[in-house]
This record gives C-alpha cells, sequence and structure tokens, in this order.
C-alpha cells in the first residue's frame, strides 16, 4: 500500500532531519513545474499534484539515502537542481512525489589543470565554475543561454548545449567522467581518462536520463585554454535561410570549427538585431582560441562568405555587444514575470536537428503551418545556432497574445500545437524532434517514433535501471494509463 | 479626444562597455551599434493611451491616437510596431540639428506640431527621457501651448469627448483629478511599464503603412542658451561585500554591526 503523505514526511525527516525537508506550500507549488507552465504559474495556477516534500541533500550518501526510502516504497523522485528546466522535466506528475534538491551540493571539488579536467558536485552553477576557471586562464567551454542559473546535475541530465558548442561540442563531448546514484541507492562512479574501449560508453546511459534512471551528484568535465584576447567576431545581413544553411555547411564540411555559427531568419533577426537587419536574415561566426587558429578560422570563414554576393558584413561590435548581454540571469526572470503578467505576451520555444538535405525544407513547412494555423503570433521565428559536419539544429522561437483563455488554456491553444506540428514534421521528414532541452515530459507522445526500432533500447534502460518505476515518472517515456 | 504621444527611441546605453565611451571633437559617441528601444516613461505613455482609448470605446466615445517622434531612420522599426498597433498617423521629424540636451528646442518643435495639426486634445509623453535626463520638456511643451501640465502621472481615464481623469503620484500619496482637456500630461512610474506587442496579422494589415516624415527644418527650433561643452562617463559602480558566518543569524549580527548600527543611530 502507498505511505501517506504523513508517513513520507516521517520517513525523509529520519534520513536527513527536519530542517531538510520543506513542506512550505509556496516552495512545493513551485517544485511541482517549471518553466513549461510559468504562464500558469505566474497567475498563481498550479494544476499538477503537489509534492510531498522537496528534500535539500547536502551529500551523496544522502541522495542514495532518500533514493533508496523512495525505491522501497514506490514514491516518485524528481531528481532537481538548478530549477532551470523548460520542458517540462521537473513536473511533478505523480501524486505525493518527493523533490530531491541537490542545488546546495556546490562544492568545486577539483581543478586539474595539468590533466584539463575539473569535477564539481551537481549544485555547482555553471557560471560559479566558468567564472572560477576564466581566472585562471580556463573555461569549461559550456555556455547555454541559462549559464547563470543551471547547474552542473541538471546540465549533464538533460544533454545541454552551449553557445560555444561548434568548438568545444556539446556537454556530451565535455563530461569525462561522473558519480550517480541509481533508485536502489547504489552510488556508481565512472572514471575520468581520455578514452576507452571496454564496452559501450555507459557514460550515456547517465548523461541525458532526465533524472529517469538516476541521480546525478558528481560531474567531471574536460576544460579548455581560454584566449579571448584572440576572439573574432563576424557578422553578415543575407537574403534568405536556404544561402545562410548553405554557408554554414560550407564551414563545417571544409573542417572549419568557429566557437559560434549562428543563422537567424528575418523575423528572429529582427527581435535581436533591429538596429542594422530590417527584413534581413543574419549570419554570426566567433572564431576563438590560440592565435593562429582564431585567425586561420575566422579568414577562411570570411572567404567562404565572401563567394555569396547577397552577403554584407556589419560591424563585429555589433556582434560582440549582443553577445555580451545573451544569457539569461536571476534578475531577466523577474523583468520577464512582470513583462508576461503585464501584457500577456509570452516566447516559448522547440528546437530539432536534422541533416543538411532536409533543414531548409522543415524549416519552411514548419513556418508555413504554424503562421496558417495558429492564432494571436506576435512573433514567428528561427535561428540554427548548432552546426555539425553532417547537419544542424533549428531553434523555432514564437511570441503570442494569450487571448480568449484562462491561464491553464495557454498551452492547449498556442504552444503545444505549435509544438505538435514541429516536432511532427521533423520526424515526418528524418530529423531528431529534440535537440537540446530534452524531452521532458510534453514530447513523450512521439518518443516511438523519434526512436523507431531503437525504442528497445531505451524502454529496456528504463526497465533496468527502475524497475520500480520511481524515477521522474511520465518523463522520457510516456505515463502509462 | 485626440491624444498625441510624443515618444523618444534610444540606444540601449546599458550595453556599452567603457571601452566603448569614446567622445569624438564634436562631443559624440558612437552608439550606432546599439539595438535601440523605447524611452522607459514613453513607453508607459504609449501603452497607458492605449488602455485609454479601449476604455473610451467602451463608453462610445470616439478617441484617436497619434504619435510623434524627432528621430532618425533608426526609429523605423518601433514606428512600425506603433502602427501596427493603429496609432494613426505615426509621426517622424527628421531633425539634423543636434537636439541632444535641447529641450527648448525639442518642446519648440512639439509644440508648433500640435499648433500646426489641431485638433489635438492631450499630448502624453514620458517624464524624462534617459538621455538628458532634466524633464523639462513636457513642462516647456504646456507654457508653449500655454495648456496646464501634470507631471508623474501614472493612469488616465475617459469621462467624456472632453474631460478625463488623471491620477499622478505627489509628495505624499496619489492625486486624482478630472480635467478639461486640453492638457500635456507627463507619464512617471506608471502600473504600466510595457508597451503590448502587435500580432503578425496586424503587423501585416497595419504596420507596414508609411509612417509620415516631415522636415526638421520647417520647424522653428528655439535656441537653448546653452552650449555642450564636454562628455564625460559617469561612474557608477557599486563593490559588494560578502559577509562571512556559520548561521544566518550570525551573519545579521555581522551585517548589523558593520553596516547598520551606525546608520541606524543617526536616523
Amino acid at each position: 500500500m502507498a505511505l501517506t503523505r504523513q508517513h513520507i514526511l516521517e520517513g525523509l525527516r529520519k534520513i536527513v532531519g527536519e530542517e531538510q525537508v520543506v513542506v512550505d506550500e509556496k516552495v512545493l507549488q513551485e517544485s511541482s513545474v517549471d518553466r513549461f507552465r510559468r504562464f500558469e504559474a505566474y497567475h498563481g495556477v498550479f494544476r499538477m499534484p503537489l509534492p510531498a516534500a522537496v528534500v535539500n541533500v547536502s551529500t551523496t550518501e544522502e541522495v542514495a539515502a532518500v533514493m533508496k526510502f523512495a525505491n522501497e516504497n514506490r514514491i516518485n523522485v524528481v531528481p532537481r537542481t538548478g530549477h532551470s528546466a523548460t520542458e517540462g522535466g521537473l513536473e511533478t506528475a505523480l501524486e505525493n512525489s518527493i523533490v530531491i534538491d541537490g542545488s546546495t551540493m556546490n562544492k568545486i571539488i577539483n581543478i586539474d589543470t595539468y590533466n584539463m579536467q575539473a569535477t564539481a558536485q551537481c549544485g555547482v552553477s555553471l557560471q560559479r565554475l566558468d567564472d572560477l576557471l576564466k581566472e585562471q586562464g580556463y573555461t569549461t567551454g559550456h555556455s547555454p543561454q541559462s549559464k547563470p542559473l543551471a547547474q552542473l546535475g541538471g546540465l549533464v541530465a538533460t544533454r545541454s548545449i552551449g553557445q560555444f558548442s561548434t568548438l568545444y561540442g556539446g556537454i556530451e563531448d565535455m563530461v569525462v567522467g561522473l558519480e550517480a546514484v541509481f533508485p536502489d541507492g547504489g552510488i556508481t562512479r565512472i572514471k575520468n581518462v581520455p578514452r576507452r574501449a571496454a564496452g559501450p560508453d555507459i557514460r550515456h546511459v547517465i548523461i541525458g536520463n532526465e533524472g529517469a534512471l538516476c541521480y546525478i551528484t558528481e560531474v567531471t568535465v574536460k576544460i579548455f585554454k581560454y584566449f579571448p584576447e584572440n576572439n573574432r567576431f563576424l557578422g553578415y545581413t543575407l537574403d534568405t535561410m536556404k544561402t545562410g544553411f548553405e554557408i554554414l555547411r560550407e564551414v563545417m564540411v571544409n573542417g572549419y570549427r568557429p566557437s559560434v555559427a549562428r543563422l537567424y531568419d528575418v523575423e528572429d533577426g529582427a527581435y535581436h538585431f533591429s538596429h542594422f537587419a530590417q527584413d534581413k536574415c543574419v549570419l554570426i561566426f566567433v572564431a576563438e582560441g590560440a592565435k593562429p587558429l582564431a585567425d586561420a578560422t575566422a579568414a577562411a570563414i570570411e572567404e567562404i562568405v565572401s563567394r555569396y554576393d547577397e552577403c554584407k558584413k556589419v560591424d563585429a561590435r555589433l556582434i560582440k555587444r549582443w553577445f555580451e548581454h545573451l544569457n539569461w540571469d536571476p534578475a531577466d526572470l523577474v523583468e520577464e514575470k512582470r513583462e508576461i503578467l503585464e501584457t500577456k505576451n509570452i516566447c516559448n520555444t522547440t528546437e530539432i536537428a536534422a541533416n543538411w538535405s532536409i533543414i531548409n525544407e522543415i524549416y519552411e513547412v514548419c513556418m508555413r503551418r504554424v503562421r496558417n494555423e495558429i492564432p494571436d503570433l506576435t512573433l514567428l521565428g528561427g535561428h540554427s545556432s548548432h552546426s555539425y559536419l553532417n547537419g544542424t539544429n533549428l531553434y523555432f522561437v514564437y511570441f503570442y497574445n494569450v487571448v480568449d483563455c484562462k491561464p491553464e488554456e495557454e498551452l492547449s491553444k498556442y504552444h503545444l500545437p505549435i509544438k505538435k506540428i514541429i516536432v511532427e514534421e521533423t520526424i515526418k521528414a528524418g530529423g531528431s524532434m529534440c535537440h537540446h532541452h530534452g524531452v521532458g515530459k510534453h514530447r513523450t507522445q512521439w518518443i516511438e517514433k523519434e526512436y523507431g526500432s531503437s525504442y528497445y533500447i531505451l524502454k529496456k534502460l528504463k526497465e533496468a535501471f527502475d524497475p520500480n518505476h520511481m524515477m521522474n515518472m511520465g518523463t522520457i517515456i510516456p505515463l502509462e494509463d | 479626444m485626440n491624444i498625441l504621444v510624443c515618444f523618444t527611441v534610444m540606444p540601449e546605453l546599458e550595453l556599452m562597455l567603457d571601452d566603448d565611451w569614446v567622445v569624438d571633437k564634436n562631443l559624440h559617441i558612437d552608439v550606432g551599434f546599439l539595438k535601440q528601444s523605447l524611452n522607459c516613461f514613453d513607453e508607459s505613455a504609449l501603452e497607458l493611451a492605449l488602455r485609454f482609448s479601449e476604455a473610451a470605446q467602451n463608453l462610445h466615445l470616439s478617441p484617436k491616437l497619434s504619435a510623434l517622434t524627432i528621430a532618425g531612420p533608426e526609429a523605423t522599426a518601433m514606428l512600425k510596431t506603433l502602427s501596427a498597433l493603429r496609432f494613426d498617423p505615426v509621426v517622424r521629424i527628421d531633425s539634423e540639428k543636434d537636439l541632444r540636451f535641447q529641450s527648448m528646442s525639442i518642446a519648440a518643435i512639439l509644440s508648433q506640431y500640435v499648433v500646426d495639426h489641431p485638433p489635438q486634445d492631450v499630448v502624453l509623453t514620458g517624464i524624462q527621457s534617459g538621455i538628458g535626463e532634466n524633464a523639462k520638456t513636457p513642462l516647456l511643451v504646456a507654457e508653449m501651448l500655454e495648456w496646464p501640465c501634470i507631471t508623474q502621472v501614472i493612469e488616465i481615464e475617459p469621462v467624456d469627448e472632453t474631460e478625463l481623469t488623471v491620477t499622478c503620484q505627489v509628495d505624499n500619496g496619489l492625486l486624482q483629478q478630472t480635467i478639461q482637456a486640453p492638457c500635456v500630461l507627463a507619464v512617471g512610474n506608471a502600473a504600466y511599464s510595457y508597451l503590448r506587442v502587435p500580432t503578425l496579422k496586424d503587423r501585416i494589415q497595419f504596420g507596414k503603412k508609411a509612417h509620415e516624415i516631415l522636415y526638421g527644418g520647417d520647424f522653428d527650433a528655439l535656441e537653448e542658451g546653452v552650449e555642450l561643452m564636454d562628455l564625460n562617463l559617469a561612474k557608477q559602480e557599486r563593490s559588494g561585500t560578502l559577509i562571512e558566518g556559520a548561521t544566518p543569524k550570525e551573519k545579521a549580527a555581522t551585517l548589523y554591526a558593520s553596516c547598520l548600527k551606525e546608520r541606524l543611530k543617526k536616523l
């Protein structure tokens, strides 16, 4: 028989003590959702089952004990660190869930500049780690827009990616080793080595598990030498996304590795670059690293772009200043909340990935369908921000005015229908429905189509590591009716 | 009731780095690489005008909103947005003169526009611009038009075709008064600080309407009587101190002893 809320709280208090078990209703409400339901939350509407408690953990052993207790009693656990998720991955889908908050596990354990790796607990904010590294002339190379908020556990759990990914890679390219706790309370460590060929790379069972398999408690990432003085910023306006994709492809297939390679369409470009790119697409590159590399990369990109007459170069300062103010911080979130409540205008996004041969087709069909089928849009645009040898991503950005509906109807009237169009068109064309935000709880209905015949492997992982179905249920794999 | 909102589009100066503050021999600072946005008080004024218009329509009145700025082509994106929000006409006065810190000249141009484009009942504007910050322009416009002026306005509501209720902040609270147009209203810290966003359909249907461009030379700008002599970056740096302590109580005690105790004694 399922434990009552009272019994759950008693059990948790025995494990970690009274002070670390938070039951304040406001905290529980805010812990029942993430940014996916922020419109409702800003209006004080909380429809998800409230968790029994938020447990602030301070050691891996505490995480293990809480997980073991939850597993034995089949209580849903939602792992959390920075609370900046955007796809509903932190929603408490089941009654009496336990939110395990690792943000107080915030020690930077080791910075090893000889072996070029840094080890930190799950609750260390990426901004803090990167700032500390930069003081010593190094960087993680990881810079998602959520950098001031996001913490290492969550960044690894969602397979995050940063603005400089074209050079440094996504988090999966940076993680060398991990510590994680599995549902039975077992603590697992994967050692930090440059490479291994001893069977499958089991780091990838943990990276991107979105809290559905285990709790990440410690992370070791690569670090890189940091040469900001060598950064070269390049910006261009151009007429079409198709040309932009062609240029990105040429840069990538010729082996150049700018840290940033971004292409904005007209609408998205006007939002960010209205001071120089009205009615134009915008192409941005940053070349960085040791001076000979940065200079050679920038020169090669300039030569490639020069072959396209429609591209017009813009002042590098336009790009540099924009980059310096791209990331969120807590003040931006307060500002965003005020603006949404006043204007009822909200921005949401859906990100996908696809090969070069189909990316423009996906872009065009999604833009056409969303524009024709969704009401009250105030901006519909997209950009490519992470490119690879064989393709790129597309980050669809849409703002809409929420009109003639209650706060709790916003998702079903706008965000979810838009997401449905983008996801279904992407999968139909052969792309991936998630590029870097994770599946969360609102793309699970397409997860079998996303995986195809390989879904078997994913399902087996869940069955093997979470046989009692207590890890962040409804995330990645849909809840069964 | 005809409401003319006078607004300023200005560069987002908070994006400037210290190195960007290079003053040339003409006392200009290159801000061409910065994004333009509405002056915050003017943004409130524009939104207040839209809310006033909606309330007036609910009373079966016939409000008419227009918008005016003195700016170069860099304001074009904002003018399109205002057209999409149904301000009509949206007017840009292209002045070749350097009007920074020239509130007398700006007021003369605005008041001449009001006189030359009747009928105007209310001139609504932000209390001050982020460049200059002198808060003189609305008062000077009112003086030149010989209209009454209310400052620190936070709300306006329609009464009938000639009267409106104006709420403004005063030293000891809020003052609400019903007044007869014409008048100049200078918006301060209004509750609504964001301009609403037009839909894509409205942008297509109304936003592409060409805005009016008037030549600044056709206006009789007054001489300010002051001359810009120098420009310097005013440093507004703050320092931070990390208070160490084992418990919140210990930290609070340290904060009290080191920062608050002496200050509180002086109160």
